[in-house]
């Protein structure tokens, strides 16, 4: 395993604050079988969170970057779906708003396959997670194979795509379709504000948000919004969960669910090749994504990805980092991979000028620096885009978002999302996924600042590097 | 980085210079000398200060006695104060950093018959500060440090747990008296090992390592990366002594113990 927390990078003496301060939030969140994204607002596990925490706790206890997962897939559906929350029965039913009590999981789920013995919410979130298993297993593979890790979970890691790319598929172009703005994890978005305007909002007295009892509710949604985000919810319960093509108030088709899905299919490929499995479906599969996100998804007048409305049938014109983030993708065409750059770093996103990519457009109508995902930076989609730099030979302008990113993460103390102008601190504190990936950008930095020789006994942390998916 | 030590009798050698030097050849940073009552440790004095003028790094010592300062025995009770009081002061002498004992060991446990024992638990709590602030004021007129070490439930009936050790240090309210944690005795009482070092940062002095098994860290199953990376995260500086037994070819298994905790994150 890796030395991370101890050796400090000969390039920024205040790593090591930072390791340790990141460890212990990572520490603190853990529950035993999993990490609370923070420990008042999230006191659950959560799907996406789960995977970006893993990647980082990697780090730290390969073991618990297993365990991570493997509990998040412990409540996955029979029909394939990984729900995007896995209740802890630990935690009182009013700590959390939908809680088990609104999605009935057990009993509302059962045509679709939902665990009798575990309450879990009904909708998924963007699937990072064979990424993650992948970037877990690369941690320490002698660990994982002891553990039979990959094995494990790669069948379920399989039926969670055919889910997303079989019954998800609700648009026919190839492409997994969300359900609701809480599917693809930037729940307010801009992008979703056309499409939830056909929504009637639940009335006010049927539900108590609890968000508020923790957060500012100048950096949250609206409860216009979240009167919309409950109808669509008990609608959906109440068909059963059921996925039927025409049937949903609200159904897109989401640039950054995709990209995840193609890139999370590639290291599907990689843990079936060190499985014994046939790497070449995957490929295959991951090929075909590729190309119906470009085909559906691209927008050369706005010189990025956009979402797309199933309901209306048409692009959604507003311009969220969602459509940036498919940079993460391998094999693009050249010109996409150009005008992504461009646009990555035009007046909309301005990145390298500001510390982090702003989750919406700078000049977008709706652009607001606090409220959630309507401009505020967020850690894991620079993460993404780090990578996706990186991916396209800009090493240059990702060590500096890297860096930048560190300096937030830690100055922060760890926020769930900072103002996209000046990094201050927005959002709950001591935030999983966060602290996690700062655990992983460290590493990689560690690394990147290595000039000696490799000894026999280098950490395992420094594989992933050189292993990108 | 977290330095290693190991205990003298797991090292090959008829002398402190000889086991130093194995030990450094294994990669550990020092040795963790063994205290044995009747006043043995203090007889060991000549030895110790040769082995100090010839360079062996002795920071920790670990009592071996089979009576220790809670003991019901008034009698051994009073011998085991005397004779920490003194491998406090022998400590001191030779520069180390202090001396660690359990509140008691093998005396009685309430998993085991007749499960209730002779003292009432305020009984015990009296017993524990009075002997924790004797011997605590006496460390700190040496200079030195009392490591209190929480053993399972089988092994001691009072102090099991880093919490319970955080409250009587707290109550006995001196810098001298700290933990001195052992990852064996936390994987079977601590419900999150990580979390309790996390919890216990201030207390902890020192820290003694062997695996669920109790051998040598790397043959059980403890998440070593878990709990060394929780050390490192609340900035203990001190040392990983290892205190097990072992398995396999006894050299080798206390040869392979720096490389395992290093590769563990020490």
């Amino acid at each position: 395993m890796t030395s991370l927390l101890e050796t400090p990078a000969p390039a920024a003496a205040g790593h090591l604050a930072l390791r340790r301060g990141a460890a212990r939030v990572l520490l603190t969140n853990w529950t035993g079988s999993s990490t609370v994204p923070s420990r008042g607002l999230y006191p659950h596990q959560w799907s996406w969170d789960s995977a970006f925490i893993a990647i980082g706790l990697r780090h730290l206890s390969v073991r618990r970057a297993q365990r991570e997962l493997e509990s998040l897939l412990g409540a996955q559906w029979s029909d394939g779906r990984v729900p995007h929350i896995v209740f802890s029965p630990a935690v009182p039913l009013d700590a959390y708003f939908p809680s088990p009590d609104f999605w009935r999981s057990s009993t509302a789920g059962a045509p679709s396959g939902a665990p009798a013995g575990t309450e879990t919410s009904g909708i998924v979130q963007p699937p990072v997670h064979a990424l993650a298993a992948w970037l877990v297993h690369l941690a320490d593979p002698e660990t994982s194979r002891s553990r039979g890790f990959l094995p494990r979970v790669y069948d379920r890691l399989v039926a969670w795509h055919d889910y997303l790319t079989g019954p998800r598929d609700l648009g026919g172009g190839g492409l997994a379709a969300m359900v609701h703005p809480w599917e693809p994890g930037m729940d307010n978005s801009p992008c979703w504000d056309g499409p939830l305007r056909r929504v009637d909002p639940a009335a006010p007295g049927s539900y108590r948000r609890a968000d508020l009892d923790h957060g500012q509710a100048a950096e949250r949604p609206t409860d216009l919004d979240y009167g919309r985000y409950v109808r669509l919810a008990a609608d959906y319960r109440d068909s059963g969960y059921a996925d039927v093509p025409g049937e949903h108030a609200f159904a897109v088709e989401d640039p950054c669910v995709n990209a995840l899905l193609i890139v999370s299919e590639h290291a599907l490929a990689r843990i079936a090749a060190e499985t014994g499995g046939d790497p070449a479906l995957h490929e295959a599969r991951a090929a075909r994504l590729t190309e119906a996100l470009v085909a559906r998804l691209w927008s050369p007048s706005d010189g990025m990805f956009l979402c797309r409305d199933l309901v209306g049938g048409e692009l959604i014109p507003e311009r969220s980092v969602a459509g940036l983030v498919p940079l993460v993708v391998p094999g693009l065409p050249q010109h996409v991979v150009d005008a992504l750059l461009d646009t990555a770093t035009g007046t909309g996103f301005r990145l390298g000028e500001v510390p982090m990519a702003p989750s919406y457009d700078f000049t977008g109508h709706a652009f607001d620096p606090s409220r959630y995902w309507r401009g505020p930076a967020w850690f894991n989609t620079n993460w993404l885009l780090e990578r996706g730099l990186r991916r396209y030979g800009r090493a240059r302008a990702a060590d500096a978002l890297r860096t930048a990113m560190l300096d937030a993460a830690g100055a922060s103390s760890f926020a769930e999302y900072v103002d996209p102008f000046t990094a201050q601190a927005r959002g709950t504190r001591a935030f999983g996924w966060t602290a996690a990936l700062t655990l992983d950008l460290l590493a990689a930095a560690r690394n990147s600042d290595d000039t000696g020789p490799a000894g026999p006994a280098a950490p395992a942390s420094a594989l992933p590097i050189g292993a990108r998916t | 980085m977290l330095r290693t030590a190991c205990q003298e009798q797991l090292l090959p050698g008829d002398t402190l210079q000889e086991k130093w030097a194995f030990a450094q050849d294994a990669g550990y940073d020092a040795v963790e000398l063994r205290s044995k009552g009747d006043f043995h440790f203090r007889g060991r004095l000549p030895e110790l200060k040769q082995a100090l003028a010839d360079g062996v790094i002795m920071p920790t010592v670990c009592v071996d006695m089979l009576h220790f300062f809670a003991a019901f025995d008034d009698d051994l009770r009073r011998d085991a104060l005397e004779q920490m009081r003194s491998q406090l002061s022998v400590a001191a002498e030779i520069g180390a950093l202090g001396v660690q004992t359990p509140a008691s060991y093998g005396m009685f446990s309430r998993r085991l018959p007749p499960f209730e024992p002779p003292r009432t638990e305020e009984q015990d709590r009296e017993v524990l500060l009075a002997g924790l602030s004797e011997l605590g004021e006496h460390a700190r007129r040496e200079g030195v440090t009392l490591y209190l070490e929480p053993l399972n439930r089988y092994e001691d009936h009072m102090v099991n747990r880093l919490e319970q050790a955080v409250e009587l240090i707290r109550t006995v309210g001196l810098d001298s008296v700290r933990i001195g944690i052992d990852s064996y005795h936390m994987n079977i009482e601590e419900a999150d090992p990580s979390a309790s070092v996390l919890a216990a940062a201030p207390y902890i002095g020192h820290a003694q390592v062997s695996d669920s098994n109790r051998f040598q860290p790397g043959a059980g199953h403890l998440d070593w990366p878990a709990w060394i990376g929780a050390l490192h995260s609340i900035g203990y500086d001190g040392y990983l002594a290892a205190e097990c037994r072992l398995t396999g070819d006894p050299l080798a298994a206390v040869r392979s113990i720096p490389g395992f905790l290093r590769r563990s994150g020490a």
